[in-house]
């Protein structure tokens, strides 16, 4: 008997498993098999916490055995992105494969090869692991930086502390007095599982937690006390103007100041109007973002008095241009305020806590200065600079290598090549884990670049619209169907052990054995695959130090890692700085940048600022295109994966939220059909005419796929037909910071 | 008899809609709009003074069902042992041969049920009464993330949350008696 199984009854066995998608969370899940099927699905009913499967998880049983499941390899024989395709052997689908990789190596170089590669569809091990090994042996691959989540929050974090471990583990929310969600949306982004169940404990205690959103989210309404509505691309000019009032007010916590940072100095230049003669004051920061000035001065004052106090910075406001901005002005506040390395505090940054992600948990205990350029192992970056803006002199974060692209850019790469200024010429690009023609910016850039490609081989599940411009298509099974290993993003001690539930369904095979098998056909033979996939995970689950017992892991699905107190980043540097340093070039939180003072460039200013942009509410566009539109999560969702599963997309039709003032303004009512347009595209949709969103600005969630009438509206909703590919210098994607305009839409 | 009643605590409630999706998936409910569980919204004010609410339906197992007085056929009955309100398929007419359907206007949180098979009979939630009868929770109260539903005897049930049955979106009757305890969300706005 597989040592899976915690109990079996009559004729059903029940596998642990989990689920393991492109989400924030990874979830108990125990899979209810029955003539090798799987029949029910429970969740986690064992000892705190709970680690319970959101519907998403729950309704996994329809994705898996949806009747859209990629049964078999498939050749294209229509035009690109007609979904035309047919059958192939596995044999034909990887010779096709492995003579264009050849061809293309042998033609142009290993850096025409593109991978392209995303977490839709990955664990430790299965995903774009196994890819870019065999890429990387077969001579190596130009890859992407740049992720549309949090680059924005990954390089302020990086800027301001030295690292992207800050933040504490969710149980210490329990010991604030005051928290702050900005731009957060827990309920319906699963960041850990058990954040929202927290929230709700926190606010029973009494505590207040303040919400900042445009939109009155699912966090708001069931967590807040206060909510703060605010114009999207404006939250750097609030927390600006709140470090002003606490500065002036002399609300700030001075011997921390003074003990652990550098830099406040340069910040009251800027802040008091010494730097540009303009006083970032609340008055100010109101002119800009619609918050009162008076709600913006109560709101410093409070969580300046209140503490300890968590102020949780969203990643959302930084997926927009100059996103860095508004991460490093909350990274500084929570450092002004002494919130930092404290029980109940929360050192606003990447938000990675606890890591079971990254190789060791330990401090970073390399000096930065003596930090070495990591080689990557792939020969097509070795040797290559550093990117222009990367923190490279710091040790962590983005690797700085200089022959990557840009997520956002990555279209426009395809198309232009090195006579555009980009690091190669893409010829083929191979695609695993991803649906990167709808989560990419510009859909309409990103349909020129794929049909531009000599060819494009890609992993798939079901026919996205990426999958439908592949010359081959290789049918990929799902979690469900192999065996992985899981930790969730950010801040808590746990793994999920996914056993294999049932075999592969149709042909489909896993990330692994498909490169298992092209390997040879490459004449090659990396070392991973000398393995077996359950070899492998024990090697992976060796390289930790916080897995003490991989067969116990193993047999109960998921490993609950007990800490004797709340992780509380950054507590060692704060109670003992002799013994302790931050990973930053002076030591210190650093509110004025020393790496970012020496690019001497007005785009990445060394401390935080307010900076306008071509898209900004008050740019000239707006006179064209006056609404700004967001594109945050959707909980039929996560990302572009589950659109397909109709227990999840039954809770309502896709829709673009639009407040009553501005749909009244154009004729359009409730569930009347909408074109919503810029110059990149138009998308054609229902409206929800609703007060939850505030005026002046649209929410269109993204993660709706793709699907262009004759005239090339898109009828599927999909977000990035709209967005802008575009990259802060820091790599922030600028989803949230995109103007559009809207009219109703008639038949004749 | 027990009667069995529902516990939901309103102001933990995010609308995630998991323990519907539960509900479809331990039940096998594959139909698109069948739904034991179903999440209502409630949604109030004008920007920026907002009250939002989310109720869970599931079968509230009144003490006086109207849907069981309505039956032309007597296809529901509560069970004896527990109150719980359960229909009996071979004796419901079926959607087409009953015509009428008067379940469904009856209730008014309209519980009852047809799928899209011919002459569907009616469904509804019943606790997971083989849950219950092996001594488990309702799957929907297992899944929940935010612990904020519970099954049980109905005066457990008040003893421990009170005897508020009452909240936004849900209306007590004294006529039919939903068996029901909640803990409302309070209706301020933000």
């Amino acid at each position: 008997m597989d040592n899976s199984e915690t109990f079996s009854h009559g004729d059903i066995r029940i596998v642990n498993t989990g689920c393991c998608h492109d989400c924030g969370g990874r979830c108990v899940l125990k899979a209810h098999v029955k003539d090798g099927r799987v029949i029910r699905l429970e969740s986690d009913t064992g000892e705190y916490p709970q680690i319970r499967a959101c519907m998403r998880g729950r309704a996994y049983r329809q994705r898996l055995y949806s009747p859209d499941r990629l049964q078999h390899p498939l050749r294209r024989v229509g035009k690109k992105g007609a979904g035309k395709f047919e059958r192939v052997s596995w044999d034909d689908a990887l010779n096709e494969v492995a003579g264009k990789l050849q061809h293309v190596k042998e033609t142009y170089g290993n850096a025409s090869i593109l991978l392209l590669a995303s977490g839709g569809n990955q664990g430790m091990l299965h995903g774009p692991l196994p890819v870019g090994a065999m890429l990387q042996e077969f001579g190596g691959f130009t890859r992407t930086w740049g992720i549309a989540s949090y680059e924005g929050a990954m390089y302020a974090s990086m800027a301001t502390y030295g690292t992207i471990r800050t933040g504490n583990s969710r149980e210490d929310l329990l010991n604030s007095k005051m928290v702050i969600l900005w731009g957060w949306n827990p309920a319906v982004t699963i960041q850990d599982p058990g954040t929202s169940l927290m929230l709700a404990r926190v606010k029973e205690k009494g505590v207040k937690i303040v919400v900042v959103d445009p939109r009155y989210s699912d966090s708001a309404a069931t967590f807040g006390q206060q909510w703060i509505p605010i114009r999207p691309g404006t939250d750097s000019a609030v927390l600006i103007a709140m470090a002003y009032v606490i500065l002036k007010e002399n609300l700030q916590d001075q011997a921390f100041i003074d003990k652990h940072t550098v830099g406040i100095e340069k910040y009251k230049d800027y802040l008091f109007g010494d730097e540009d003669g303009i006083p970032k004051t609340p008055r100010w920061a109101e002119s800009i973002s619609t918050v009162p000035a008076q709600v913006i001065a109560e709101l410093a004052r409070e969580y300046a008095q209140s503490k300890p106090a968590a102020l949780i910075a969203g990643w959302a406001p930084a997926r927009a241009a100059f996103g860095e901005q508004y991460s490093r002005a909350a990274n500084v506040l929570t450092a002004m305020t002494g919130n930092i390395g404290v029980s109940g505090g929360y050192a606003a940054g990447f938000m990675r806590a606890y890591s079971s992600r990254e190789f060791s948990h330990k401090k970073v205990v390399v000096r930065p200065d003596q930090a070495k350029p990591r080689s990557t192992g792939n020969p097509v970056e070795d040797g290559a600079s550093p990117r222009k803006y990367s923190l490279h002199k710091l040790y962590g974060g983005t690797n700085p290598n200089g022959a990557r692209i840009h997520n956002a850019k990555v279209f426009d790469a395809i198309l232009r090549g090195k006579a555009g200024g980009y690091p190669a010429d893409i010829k083929l690009g191979y695609v695993v884990a991803s649906n990167c023609l709808n989560q990419n910016p510009n859909t309409r850039r990103g349909k020129a670049a794929l049909e531009a490609l000599d060819f494009l081989v890609v992993h798939e599940q079901f026919m996205t619209p990426t999958a439908r411009f592949a010359d081959i298509v290789l049918p990929v099974n799902t979690f469900m169907e192999r065996s992985d290993i899981a930790p969730p993003w950010l801040g808590s001690p746990y793994y999920i052990y996914l056993n294999k539930a049932v075999d592969s369904l149709y042909e489909a095979k896993s990330d692994l054995d498909i490169c298992r098998e092209l390997a040879p056909k490459l004449g090659i033979s990396p070392m991973m695959f000398a393995f077996t996939e359950d070899e492998i995970l024990q090697g992976i689950a060796a390289g930790r130090d916080d897995i003490p017992d991989y067969g116990v892991m193993k047999r109960d699905g998921v490993l609950k890692i007990r800490l004797d107190e709340p992780m509380v980043s950054f507590k060692e540097q704060i109670e003992d700085p002799g013994q302790a340093s931050f990973p930053t070039l002076s030591g210190k939180i650093e509110i004025y940048c020393e790496h970012l003072a020496e690019m001497g460039d007005p785009s990445v200013p060394p401390v935080p600022r307010y900076m306008p942009h071509a898209e900004s509410h008050d740019a000239s566009l707006a006179k064209q295109y006056p609404l700004q539109l967001i594109t945050p999560h959707d909980k039929k969702r996560a990302h572009s994966t589950w659109y397909n599963v109709p227990w999840c997309s039954e809770i309502e039709p896709h829709v673009v939220r639009i407040n009553p003032v501005d749909a009244r303004d154009r004729g359009i009512r409730d569930d009347d059909m909408v074109d919503l347009f810029n110059d990149r595209g138009r998308v054609r949709i229902r409206a929800r005419v609703t007060e939850r969103i505030m005026p002046g600005v649209l929410e269109l969630t993204q993660g709706a796929w793709y699907d262009p009438d004759e005239e090339g509206v898109d009828l599927g909703g999909c977000a990035n037909v709209l967005t802008r590919d575009d990259a802060s210098p820091g790599g922030a994607h600028p989803m949230n910071s995109t103007l559009v305009q809207v009219e109703a839409f008639s038949q004749d | 008899m027990t009667q069995m009643g529902f516990y939901f605590n309103q102001t933990r409630c995010t609308g995630c809609h998991t323990c519907r999706v539960a509900c479809k998936d331990w039940h096998d409910l594959q139909s698109e709009g069948v739904n034991w569980m179903q999440i209502k919204i409630v949604e109030k004010g004008t920007f920026p003074h907002l009250f939002l609410a989310f109720m869970a339906v599931p079968c509230y197992q009144c003490e006086t069902p109207a849907c069981m007085v309505a039956c032309p056929v007597d296809a529901i009955s509560k069970r004896a042992s527990d109150g719980i309100v359960v229909v009996d398929p071979d004796t419901c007419l079926g959607r087409e041969k009953c015509a009428k359907t008067p379940c469904l206007k009856a209730c008014r949180s309209r519980v009852p049920q047809f799928g899209p098979e011919d002459n569907a009979k009616m469904q509804k939630c019943d606790f997971c009464m083989e849950r219950l009868d092996q001594g488990k929770q309702p799957i929907c109260v297992e899944a929940c993330p935010m612990f904020a539903l519970e099954i049980g005897a109905l005066s457990d049930l008040r003893q421990k949350y009170g005897s508020s049955r009452e909240a936004p979106g849900f209306n007590h009757s004294l006529k039919i008696k939903p068996a029901v305890v909640m803990t409302p969300k309070p209706e301020v706005y933000s």
